[in-house]
C-alpha cells in the first residue's frame, strides 16, 4: 500500500469522539479527507459545530466538514441525544467560542459517495456516531458499498447487556432501521461493539498523566474529561473512562490490534429489545430458513489488546 | 436436605422411607418429544420426588400427541395412575403451533410408533390442574417446564396468587448470549409462546431458568448411547430406539455425533441445583420482530439513566455454568439404573 489510509470520520462531538479525532491527526499512518458529522451525543447542528471546532484547536482547518441528517433514516425526530454523558455542549460545559469555518456545501452522504468513487477501494470511514449517514449513502448510490474501501463502525453490543438499556448499545439504538442497512449491505465492515471497547479503560491515573503533558491536544483534553469521568463513575462505579470512539479509530489504523469473527449482523427494529445487534456466525445450520441466511458477513471484534490501544492512545494524544 | 440430595444424584431407592424427607412434589409440564421422555422416565426413577401429575403443551409434538405420549409413557414407567392434563392447543397470541417433527419424529418418540395408550387424561385443563394442585399444597409444589409455556401463563393469569404459592418453576428454555437454536435469536420453547414466556418471567415466581447456552454443554456421545444400549436399565432399550431419530437430527444440524439432553439437564437443575450456578437478573422476552422469542436478562452491570422495560421486575435465576461432569454422570446413572 502506498502512502497513508484516506479516512473520512463519521462523528457526533462528544468527549470520546474528541479524543478519535486527535489521535486520528496524529497518527501518520492515516490522512483524514474529511468529516462527516451526525447527532447522537449532540444534535446535528452542534456536532458540526463542535467537529470544526476541533478541527481549528488542531489547527486542521483544511480538512472538509460535511453535515449529516438530522433525522433517522425512517426521517424520525425524536433523538435521543446523550449530553448527560458528554454534557450540553457535548464538549464538557466549556463553552467555547464558536468556530470561524463553516461546513461544505455537500451533505454528508453525498460527500461520501463522492469521496469513494474519487478513490475506489481505499477510503476508509470510520463511524462513530448512529450509522445514518452511512445508510444514506448506501441508499444514494448502489455502487457505494463497492468503492468504499471499508466501513469500521463503532455499535452494538455482542452477547452482552448494552448501554441505553439491556437490550441495545447507544449508536444503534439511535437509529436501528439504519444500522440494520448497513450491516446488510454487503459493504467490506468491521463492527466493534461495547462487549470490546469496554474493555479499553483510560484510568485517573492515566487522565493524571495526560494532564502534566503538555501538548496541545493533552491540554485540551484535559478541560473537557471531567464530565466524561463523572458520568463514569456514576453510572458504572469504574475509575476510568471507556474510550470507544479511539478504540474503534485505532481498530481502523491498526487492525491487528483486535481479532474478529465473521458472520451476518441484523439490527432489531421494534418491540422492547430495538436497537439490539444479533449476530450469527453461520455454523450452526437450522431446521428453517432465517433472517440471517442470506446475509452477507461482516466482521466482528471479538478481542483487544486494551494495553497497546490506551499506551497508543495516550502518545499520540501526549506528542502534539 | 444435603442428604436427601445426594440419594437424587446416586438414583437409590430410599430404604428406610421414615428416615427421609418427604417427598418433593413435583409437575412436570411436557411436550414429549424425546429429551422430554427421557427427563420423565428419570423422574419417575426417583423415589425422593412425588409426582403429582404431568401437564402437556405443544412444542415437539401438537398438544394432542404430547397428551398421548404422556399417558403412554405413564403407563410404561408403570405409574399409569399418575394424572396427566391435557394444556392449550395453541400459544397465547393463537394461530397453529409449530411442530418440531423433523428433530423428534412425527409421533415425537423418534418414528417408535408405540401402541396408544389405555388409560385417559383427566378432565381438568392444565392450568386448572396446576392452580389446583399449588392451592392445594402452598409453597410445596414444584414445576418443571419443558415445554413452550403457555400453560404457566395461563395459570398465573387464571390466579393471581400462582406466583406467590408455586414453591419453584424450572423452565428449560431461553438462550443467554448465545445463538438461539430455532434461529440465530431464539430458543425453540420460548419461540413456542414469546407472550406466555413474558409473562411468566415477569411473573415474581420463584423461577430457575436453563438456557440451551447450558443444556448444549451436556451431550450423550455415540458411545454413551451405546453404553445405554447395552445397559439393563428398566428404560434402556425404549430411550435408545427413541434416540436414533433423534441423534441424526444432531449429525446434520450441529455436527454433534450424540445429543444434547436438553430436558434431561433441566430435571436435574430441579433435583441438583447445588451442579449448577446461577445469576440473577430481570428477565425478558421480544415478542416482536425479527428477534422475537429472544431472551434478555439485565445482567445489572450499570445505572441505568431512565427507566427501561426491564425496570421494575423481580429478578429471576439464570442458570450461569453448569458443573458438565457430574450432570452427565447423574442422568447417566438414572437412565441405565436397572
Amino acid at each position: 500500500m502506498t502512502g497513508p489510509k484516506k479516512m473520512i470520520i463519521d462523528t457526533d462531538p462528544g468527549i470520546d469522539d474528541a479524543m478519535a479525532i486527535f489521535v486520528a491527526l496524529n497518527s501518520p499512518e492515516v490522512d483524514v479527507i474529511g468529516l462527516t458529522t451526525i447527532y447522537g451525543n449532540v444534535y446535528t447542528t452542534l456536532a458540526t459545530r463542535n467537529a470544526l471546532h476541533l478541527l481549528e484547536v488542531a489547527g486542521r482547518t483544511d480538512i472538509p466538514v460535511a453535515e449529516g441528517s438530522h433525522v433517522t433514516i425512517t426521517q424520525g425526530t425524536k433523538l435521543r441525544i446523550a449530553d448527560f454523558v458528554h454534557g450540553t455542549d457535548g464538549l464538557g460545559n466549556q463553552n467555547f467560542p464558536p468556530p470561524k469555518g463553516k461546513p461544505i456545501k455537500q451533505s454528508a452522504a453525498e460527500f461520501l459517495v463522492e469521496q469513494a468513487n474519487l478513490y475506489p477501494g481505499e477510503v476508509s470511514v470510520v463511524a462513530l456516531g448512529p450509522l445514518t449517514n452511512i445508510a444514506l449513502a448506501i441508499q444514494l448510490d448502489s455502487n457505494f458499498t463497492k468503492n468504499v474501501g471499508e466501513i469500521v463502525i463503532l455499535g452494538g453490543a455482542f452477547s452482552v447487556n448494552g448501554n441505553v438499556n439491556p437490550a441495545a448499545e447507544a449508536n444503534i439504538f439511535g437509529d436501528p432501521d439504519a444500522a440494520d442497512i448497513v450491516f446488510t449491505s454487503g459493504a467490506n465492515i468491521l463492527a466493534v461493539g461495547i462487549n470490546v471497547t469496554h474493555q479499553v479503560v483510560m484510568t485517573d491515573a492515566d487522565r493524571v498523566t495526560l494532564s502534566k503533558a503538555s501538548g496541545k491536544f493533552a491540554e485540551y483534553l484535559c478541560k473537557i474529561l471531567e464530565v466524561y469521568f463523572s458520568y463514569h463513575r456514576e453510572a458504572y462505579c469504574t475509575k476510568g473512562v471507556y474510550l470507544h470512539d479511539p478504540t474503534a479509530l485505532l481498530a481502523a489504523v491498526h487492525p491487528s490490534l483486535l481479532t474478529y469473527t465473521e458472520g451476518a449482523v441484523r439490527v432489531q427494529t421494534n418491540g422492547i429489545t430495538r436497537g439490539m445487534t444479533l449476530f450469527y456466525n453461520k455454523q450452526k445450520r437450522f431446521g428453517e430458513v432465517t433472517e440471517w441466511s442470506d446475509k452477507p458477513s461482516v466482521k466482528v471484534a471479538v478481542t483487544v489488546d486494551a494495553p497497546k490501544i490506551v499506551k497508543l492512545v495516550m502518545d499520540r494524544l501526549m506528542s502534539s | 436436605m444435603a442428604n436427601h440430595k445426594i440419594e437424587a444424584a446416586d438414583g437409590v431407592v430410599a430404604v428406610d422411607p421414615s428416615s427421609s424427607p418427604p417427598p418433593q412434589k413435583i409437575i412436570i409440564d411436557t411436550d414429549p418429544g424425546i429429551d422430554d421422555s427421557m427427563a420423565i422416565m428419570m423422574a419417575f426413577q426417583m423415589d425422593s420426588l412425588e409426582i403429582l401429575g404431568l401437564t402437556t403443551v405443544f412444542g415437539n409434538v401438537l398438544t394432542q400427541d404430547a397428551t398421548n405420549n404422556a399417558l403412554l409413557l405413564c403407563e410404561i414407567a408403570g405409574c399409569p395412575d399418575v394424572p396427566v392434563a391435557e394444556g392449550s392447543f395453541e400459544p397465547l397470541k393463537g394461530g397453529i403451533p409449530r411442530v418440531a417433527d423433523f428433530i423428534h419424529g412425527s409421533d415425537g418418540l423418534g418414528n417408535t410408533f408405540l401402541p396408544p395408550p389405555k388409560s385417559k387424561k383427566i378432565e381438568k385443563s392444565a392450568c386448572e390442574f396446576l392452580v389446583d394442585k399449588v392451592n392445594e399444597y402452598p409453597g410445596e409444589v414444584s414445576i418443571l417446564a419443558l415445554g413452550p409455556l403457555t400453560n404457566l401463563a395461563l395459570a398465573v393469569k387464571r390466579d393471581s396468587s400462582f406466583a406467590k404459592k408455586v414453591k419453584r418453576v424450572v423452565v428449560l428454555g431461553g438462550s443467554f448470549f448465545a445463538l438461539g437454536n430455532v434461529n440465530p435469536a431464539a430458543e425453540a420453547n420460548i419461540y413456542g409462546d414469546p407472550e406466555a414466556a413474558d409473562i411468566l418471567f415477569t411473573s415474581g415466581a420463584n423461577i430457575e431458568v436453563i438456557g440451551i447456552n447450558i443444556t448444549t454443554q451436556v451431550k450423550l456421545t455415540d458411545d454413551d448411547l451405546t453404553d445405554l444400549r447395552e445397559s439393563g436399565g428398566k428404560h434402556a432399550k425404549l430411550l435408545s430406539d427413541m434416540c436414533k431419530f433423534y441423534r441424526d437430527w444432531h449429525v446434520k444440524s450441529d455436527g454433534v455425533y450424540g445429543i444434547f439432553l436438553h430436558d434431561p439437564v433441566s430435571f436435574v437443575a430441579l433435583v441438583r441445583p447445588d451442579l449448577f450456578k446461577y445469576k440473577k437478573g430481570v428477565v425478558r422476552v421480544e415478542t416482536q420482530g425479527i428477534c422475537i422469542g429472544h431472551t434478555l436478562m439485565d445482567q445489572g452491570l450499570k445505572k441505568w439513566n431512565t427507566s427501561n422495560p426491564w425496570t421494575g421486575y423481580s429478578p429471576i435465576s439464570v442458570a450461569w455454568t453448569v458443573n458438565v461432569d457430574e450432570v452427565h454422570a447423574c442422568i447417566k446413572k438414572l437412565l441405565l439404573f436397572p
